[in-house]
């Protein structure tokens, strides 16, 4: 029998209650969260359990964010690039936020990452289209032109991954404030 | 105005009040936890990250400072003059707040 199984995620930014509800579900029927996988989860066979799931975002965890998360009942499960950060607990463990502040100063912080990445794609299509220019008016050779028109198109694919998720956190952020 | 900025206009959210309430003495994390929600009969508590997002915030006014961090890499923080300073003009306020709608109500 499988002793692993891989699960889609809806994407943090766009369905993260969905997701932790899902994982929370698969624990009820034994498969447990083992760690983060590409545009997913990884779960593994265990005990049947009754979890909640969080995430979290935070960039600069340190052993005394961890040791926080345990204290307050909160299991570390897996983290992604040091920044994404699950923890599983017993039902009727109070939430890891508890304050809207504090919820709008996570949402910020991811706003912030993605749109980092999101800014730098921009600038190397901004490179590229001028290439692409240089090349038209013959400063540049043909080829250098077509390199950057293919090279355009897949920087193009590319933006949607931090792009969207950055539209995503904007209206979150924006439906916070106005609670 | 984000409400989250209140730092900077001299307002403190209620988890901050707390905090500072409860670093009168040093502590550390998980212990201000307990603190608060003793201190509010569990009526009010503050989850994890929301803590320690807190912590960040006030180290980085200066309201609160690292007091010492002991080997099992707990640090404890204790209010500093600052923290003080800005949690008496918060309970000046919030006790003006009250007198409003005590007047407002009439002793209703």
């Amino acid at each position: 029998m499988k002793k692993t199984k891989y699960i889609m995620s809806g994407g943090t930014a766009f369905a993260e209650q969905e997701d932790l509800q899902k994982l929370s579900d698969y624990a009820k029927k034994g498969w447990l969260l083992d760690r983060f996988a590409f545009l997913g989860y990884t779960l593994k066979k265990g005990e049947p359990q009754d979890l909640q799931y969080s995430l979290d975002f935070q960039e600069n965890a340190d052993d005394e964010y961890f040791l926080l998360f345990k204290d307050a009942g909160w299991q570390h499960v897996c983290s992604e690039g040091h920044a994404m950060h699950i923890f599983s607990a017993p039902p009727g463990t109070k939430p890891i936020y508890s304050d809207i502040e504090t919820i709008i100063d996570r949402y910020k912080r991811e706003k912030h990452f993605v749109g980092k990445a999101a800014l730098s794609i921009l600038a190397i299509m901004m490179f590229l289209l001028l290439f692409n220019a240089m090349s038209s008016y013959g400063w540049l050779p043909e080829a250098v032109g077509m390199i950057s028109d293919i090279l355009l198109i897949i920087s193009t694919v590319l933006l949607v991954f931090p792009g969207l998720p950055y539209l995503a956190y904007q209206r979150k952020l924006k439906k916070l404030r106005n609670i | 105005m984000p409400r989250n900025d209140s730092l900077e206009t001299g307002e403190l959210t209620d988890t901050s009040y707390y905090i500072l309430v409860s670093l009168i003495e040093a502590k550390h994390g998980y212990l201000i936890m307990k603190t608060i929600e003793d201190m509010t009969n569990q009526q009010f508590s503050i989850g994890p990250a929301s803590m320690y997002t807190t912590i960040k915030k006030l180290l980085a006014a200066e309201l609160i400072m690292l007091f010492s961090e002991s080997k099992d890499k707990k640090k404890t923080y204790v209010a500093t003059e600052k923290g003080i300073q800005f949690l008496k003009k918060e309970i000046q306020r919030r006790k003006e707040m009250i007198k409003h709608a005590e007047d407002a109500l009439g002793g209703l």
